[in-house]
């Protein structure tokens, strides 16, 4: 059977409770967004947050540590469909834990490897955000990413900014994690202001750029491997590279 | 001086020392407002000619009294001086820091006056940081060649690591080119903080130091053996190589033309010194006195191996991780996801690349389903030459390919 889900990650719980209490055998699996352009009929989950923790609290107790985390991660990676993968992931999970470690199961491989892409690029992130210190003295970020690596730039920055107040602002998903005195969390960002800065960041950046210029050595510019290292789509809110 | 034309200056000052990755620290001190160090090194962004920025590396200074030959801040150059005092350069770090720029601080300084007062000042700038921001943060302190060592012991109570470069593989290079400088007083920092932190019985300070490649006629035999001396006798974490970057004339240096070998060469150590710390390795495995300089246009495991071919063919089902990372293009990735792997099934070549492993050289080392390939026999001649011959770009593939040939009728 096709289905359809809102591609919530409560839906795709729900996904997971058809198969399992209503027996449902799937083909093919999409989201509203991917399915509004096709015109065939396709069976549609609906989500129920009772479904979800259900499923939610199932996956919690039977499945390893590493490999729960693993489908938590796997869904963060929002701009690509893995669903099915997911699905079989979690129905071979439930026959026996050791099929998740196997990686000549493509499917199974294909989810280590796409873990892997999205710590990397957390981890290139870690680097790459740029804040900038507001009229408050707050600071303030913004990102564009691929996948969805908020929660653990937020964690990231809580540690490394422990004295500061921060946002850091995700523009296409429109979320942003706030970090005050009082608490940390993520908001959904409706409608959003463009801050003004301090009377110092514009000196600071100014000197970032010196310094970024001043440690190239000119005899063996090699754009190229920058270009390897720092692809253009990161550079956008990089201040060294405006 | 305005700190902009300073920052510039003393950046640029600072470029040509290479060692400098924040990886491998983790929190071990807290004074409790700003930062954190990060496990694996992060890179904050990187330079045109695309080195990682991790750090803010400058120099306090770069006045020196000292006349090495191959620096570009010795005393006898005509070159615009300037200094950071040591607030002005915590308040700069702070600034960096917090906007997510750098990961910290990599401090060094030509030398003011004598070695103490630069000791000195260097020990402000970081209790500026440590104790008036609570900046917990990576700080990288190049500890002052003959300094005190009541001072290099506070300054590696300070530091996240700490670093004295030896610039030269042996005394005899030394003296030649840096003849102000000896092994003792280079190793001495480097052996008065090993000592204390020993006897401290706390988690040793982290240390590294630098080579210049190039700049004397040492070979790579000579500059392995003093790396791994070094990692032996527990005195580093790191060794950086640093290939010789023209910066001054004078008669004991060499004259380069063009830099591009020198880097190469610069990687292939790297490469080498990679295979000492974490592939189990020995210096003499790799080079010996007959055979001194590493190839050039091999990579120094392929090299190993070709000279090695009793290890070879090597079954990837049966091997030990051991020997499986000792296979040419096999890493220790590579290695874990084959020994993953084989418990579900016998491995064959397909299968490797199915787990994207290269099996571009690997294929000429090890057994598929038993057998060895038999385009190139096993031996170091032909080897050699189907492992150089460039990877086939346009016309090999259409000769070859089957599906090609079906598709248009023609070989
Ligand atoms: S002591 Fe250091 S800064 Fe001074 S000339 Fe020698 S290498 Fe350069």
């Amino acid at each position: 059977m096709r289905i359809v889900y809102d591609g919530s990650f409560e839906g795709f719980l729900c996904v997971v409770y058809a198969v399992y209490y209503k027996k449902i055998r799937i083909q093919e699996i999409f989201t509203h967004s991917s399915f509004s352009l096709l015109s065939f009929d396709a069976y549609e989950i609906q989500t129920d947050t009772i479904q979800a923790k259900k499923v939610l609290n199932t996956l919690h107790a039977r499945f390893e540590k590493t490999h729960y985390e693993r489908i938590t991660h796997i869904f963060l990676c929002d701009s690509v469909h893995v669903e099915k993968e997911l699905l079989e992931y979690i129905i071979l999970g439930f026959k026996d834990q050791k099929y998740l470690e196997n990686i000549t199961i493509p499917s199974i491989f294909r989810l280590h490897e796409l873990q892997k892409e999205f710590f990397r690029l957390v981890h290139k992130m870690y680097g790459f955000v740029r804040f900038v210190e507001l009229e408050d003295g707050n600071l303030y970020a913004k990102i564009e990413t691929k996948f969805n690596v908020l929660p653990f730039l937020g964690k990231h920055f809580c540690k490394r900014l422990a004295s500061n107040n921060f946002i850091i602002h995700d523009i296409k998903r429109k979320l942003a994690f706030v970090k005050s005195e009082k608490s940390t969390q993520m908001r959904v960002v409706q409608s959003f202001e463009e801050p003004t800065h301090s009377s110092d960041e514009a000196h600071f950046s100014n000197l970032w750029k010196v310094f970024f210029q001043s440690v190239a050595i000119k005899e063996r510019e090699n754009k190229k491997l920058q270009q390897n290292f720092v692809p253009l789509l990161y550079r956008k809110y990089m201040s060294e590279f405006s | 001086m305005k700190t902009f034309e300073k920052l510039s200056i003393l950046a640029d000052s600072a470029k040509y020392d290479v060692s400098c990755s924040s990886s491998g620290s983790d929190e071990r001190i807290k004074y409790g407002g700003i930062g954190a160090t990060h496990n694996s090194g992060i890179c904050h962004t990187f330079t045109s000619d695309g080195r990682c920025v991790s750090l803010l590396k400058v120099l306090l200074s770069n006045s020196c009294i000292y006349d090495c030959s191959y620096c570009i801040n010795r005393v006898s150059n005509d070159r615009k001086r300037a200094s950071f005092s040591p607030r002005e350069l915590a308040k700069l770090t702070i600034e960096f820091y917090k906007r997510n720029y750098i990961e910290g601080l990599f401090l060094s300084s030509g030398i003011i006056k004598n070695e103490d007062y630069t000791m000195e000042l260097l020990i402000t700038c970081l209790k500026i940081l440590r104790y008036e921001y609570g900046f917990d943060g990576y700080v990288h302190l190049k500890l002052i060649p003959g300094s005190s060592k009541e001072l290099i012991d506070i300054a590696c109570s300070l530091a996240s690591r700490v670093s004295s470069n030896i610039e030269l593989p042996s005394s005899k290079s030394l003296k030649l080119l840096a003849p102000q400088k000896s092994k003792e007083t280079v190793l001495g920092p480097l052996i008065i903080a090993r000592d204390l932190s020993l006897k401290k019985s706390k988690k040793p300070i982290l240390m590294s130091t630098q080579m210049i490649i190039g700049a004397s006629d040492d070979s790579d035999f000579d500059i392995l053996k003093t790396a791994s001396i070094l990692y032996e006798k527990a005195l580093l974490k790191r060794v950086y190589y640093s290939a010789y970057v023209h910066v001054n004339v004078g008669a004991n240096l060499p004259i380069i033309p063009q830099s591009t070998p020198l880097l190469r060469r610069e990687n292939r150590l790297y490469q080498a010194d990679w295979l000492l710390r974490f592939y189990g390795f020995k210096y003499d495995e790799l080079l010996d006195t007959q055979q001194q300089n590493l190839d050039l246009n091999l990579d120094p495991k392929t090299f190993w191996a070709l000279n090695h071919l009793e290890h070879f063919p090597i079954d990837i089902n049966k091997a030990s991780k051991e020997q499986l990372i000792r296979i040419p293009g096999i890493g220790i990735k590579g290695a874990f996801k084959i020994l993953k792997a084989r418990r579900y099934k016998t491995l064959n070549l397909e299968d490797l690349a199915k787990l994207k492993i290269s099996t571009k050289k690997a294929k000429y080392f090890i057994l598929d389903r038993g057998k060895y390939q038999k385009e190139v026999p096993l031996y170091k001649e032909n080897l050699q030459l189907a492992l150089l011959s460039p990877s086939p770009k346009l016309i090999q593939p259409l000769l070859f390919d089957e599906n090609y040939a079906a598709l248009s009728g023609e070989i």
